[in-house]
């Protein structure tokens, strides 16, 4: 026994050592964004409170390049307003009884300020400075001026941790603008402006400097929020799909100011669901009991 | 006491790093300066614990659970034969702390950009595992090794100035 000890004394560095390599080789194993403790990520407090204080001063560089795409956004948002008016105008004209509805009633948002963002690791992340305490929850969408930015991932009382749209976890479902076909959007690591939107059927028909937007198949995001703009056919890993390079409309390198989608129509679904499970279940007691 | 100052404020020094990327490739890791200039003849446990925890400080604060602190772990155990590679009197040193001043330029830069490829290298393959851009992946070590050497380089004469004035 005296001995066994002698020899960890002696030796004790590579103790040390195996046990520091295991504890980072289970944290890096472990590495799923989903199941992460709140402490181990950037949404923890004493990391937002430095993110804050350090976003404060590195806001300032990017200033003036958010200013110039407001400026173009607000052009263009005029320009549709005008637009939209004429239009509305015509068709209460034509049906003066009917009220437009809309997807996007559903949604409000929370706007927040990222306050840490990467765009250089293999997985990104974003932090913003809205928590719990402002309604932010857990799968929310995020947004900015120019397009999607990600989903919320783990929420602190007063941050919270978006993975980024440049994750290779984060899989987006979009469609083409102007037809019904779907695909899901992937970031395949590597330049931060660029991804790769898979699973299109083969006899899709496409032009460059086509628009993506989101499908709306999940209630994270709404219908018709742009994503980007097709590129150009990229590499293929199935014979069977067609995939497709996008350029991003969303630049990540100057993220801002985000909007979080505050989706008020995930209880309803989440209860319709329930109660579906509820009544299949019902109905298969009510079948044993018939068979007894 | 010095060494705990130097470890605050080279996490917070590496927080803004990660937020640069020159020319889409190189990623300024100056972090790794306090293990660098750990005394050389303290034991190996304290020094790798202080890796371990400077590593894991950096994970958090970065979003990357473990990689950081894996690789400075194995960073801490490669450090002393590194440094008899190119020291072999250790005895010969004024100040067991190697920087230039006790090493001289030419064994500290030896020393130093080994040990800044070793921990760029570890770094960007553990990242890309599973990826398939090796030609970026190597571009990445290269570019971020040369600029963290140079970082480095600037950072060690200032902490060495710094203590000149002072005594």
């Amino acid at each position: 026994m005296k001995n066994l000890f002698d020899f960890f004394i002696r030796h004790s560095a590579w103790v040390v050592a195996t046990i520091y390599v295991v504890l980072s080789l289970l944290m890096l194993i472990k590495d799923n964004p989903y199941q992460q403790s709140i402490y181990l990520t950037s949404a923890n407090a004493v990391s937002s409170t430095v993110y804050g204080g350090i976003s404060l001063v590195t806001d300032y560089f990017h200033l003036k390049g958010i200013n110039d795409e407001l400026q173009q956004r607000n052009a263009l948002l005029e320009m549709q307003l005008v637009d939209l008016r004429a239009q509305l105008a015509d068709a209460k004209m034509q049906l003066p009884d009917t009220t437009l509805n809309s997807n996007l009633q559903h949604f409000d948002f929370v706007v927040a300020h990222v306050i840490s963002n990467s765009i250089a690791q293999t997985n990104n992340y974003i932090t913003i400075n809205r928590g719990a305490a402002d309604g932010i929850k857990a799968e929310m969408g995020v947004v900015d001026h120019t397009g999607v930015v990600g989903i919320v991932n783990v929420v602190g009382k007063h941050s919270a941790r978006i993975i980024s749209l440049l994750n290779p976890y984060m899989k987006l479902s979009c469609k083409l603008k102007n037809s019904e076909y779907f695909g899901s959007m992937v970031w395949d690591t590597g330049d931060p402006r660029y991804a790769t939107l898979e699973e299109l059927p083969k006899h899709l028909h496409y032009a460059v400097g086509d628009t993506v937007v989101t499908s709306g198949y999940s209630t994270v995001f709404p219908e018709g929020i742009i994503v980007g703009t097709i590129e150009g056919r990229a590499r293929n890993l199935s014979d069977s799909f067609v995939s497709l390079k996008v350029k991003l409309s969303t630049n990540f390198s100057q993220l801002s100011t985000v909007r979080v989608i505050t989706n008020d129509m995930s209880e309803e679904l989440h209860l319709l669901q329930e109660s579906d499970a509820q009544g299949q279940g019902g109905s298969a007691n009510r079948k044993e009991e018939g068979a007894k | 006491m010095q060494i705990i100052i130097l470890f605050f404020v080279l996490v917070l020094a590496q927080i803004v790093c990660y937020k640069i990327m020159l020319f889409g490739l190189a990623v300024p890791i100056v972090f790794i300066y306090l293990i660098l200039r750990l005394p050389i003849n303290w034991h190996l446990n304290v020094a790798l614990t202080i890796a371990f925890l400077m590593g894991l400080a950096v994970d958090i604060t970065c979003n990357t659970p473990g990689l950081n602190a894996l690789c400075c772990t194995l960073l801490a155990v490669f450090r002393y034969p590194i440094f008899s590679l190119y020291v072999s009197r250790e005895d010969d040193m004024n100040v067991p702390t190697p920087s230039v001043e006790s090493l001289g330029l030419g064994s500290y830069f030896r020393y130093m950009s080994t040990m800044v490829v070793i921990y760029a290298t570890m770094l960007f393959f553990l990242q890309s595992i599973g990826m398939h851009n090796l030609p970026v992946t190597l571009a990445r070590i290269g570019a971020s090794s040369v600029l963290s050497i140079a970082l480095i380089l600037g950072l060690d004469s200032l902490v060495s100035t710094r203590r000149e004035k002072r005594l």
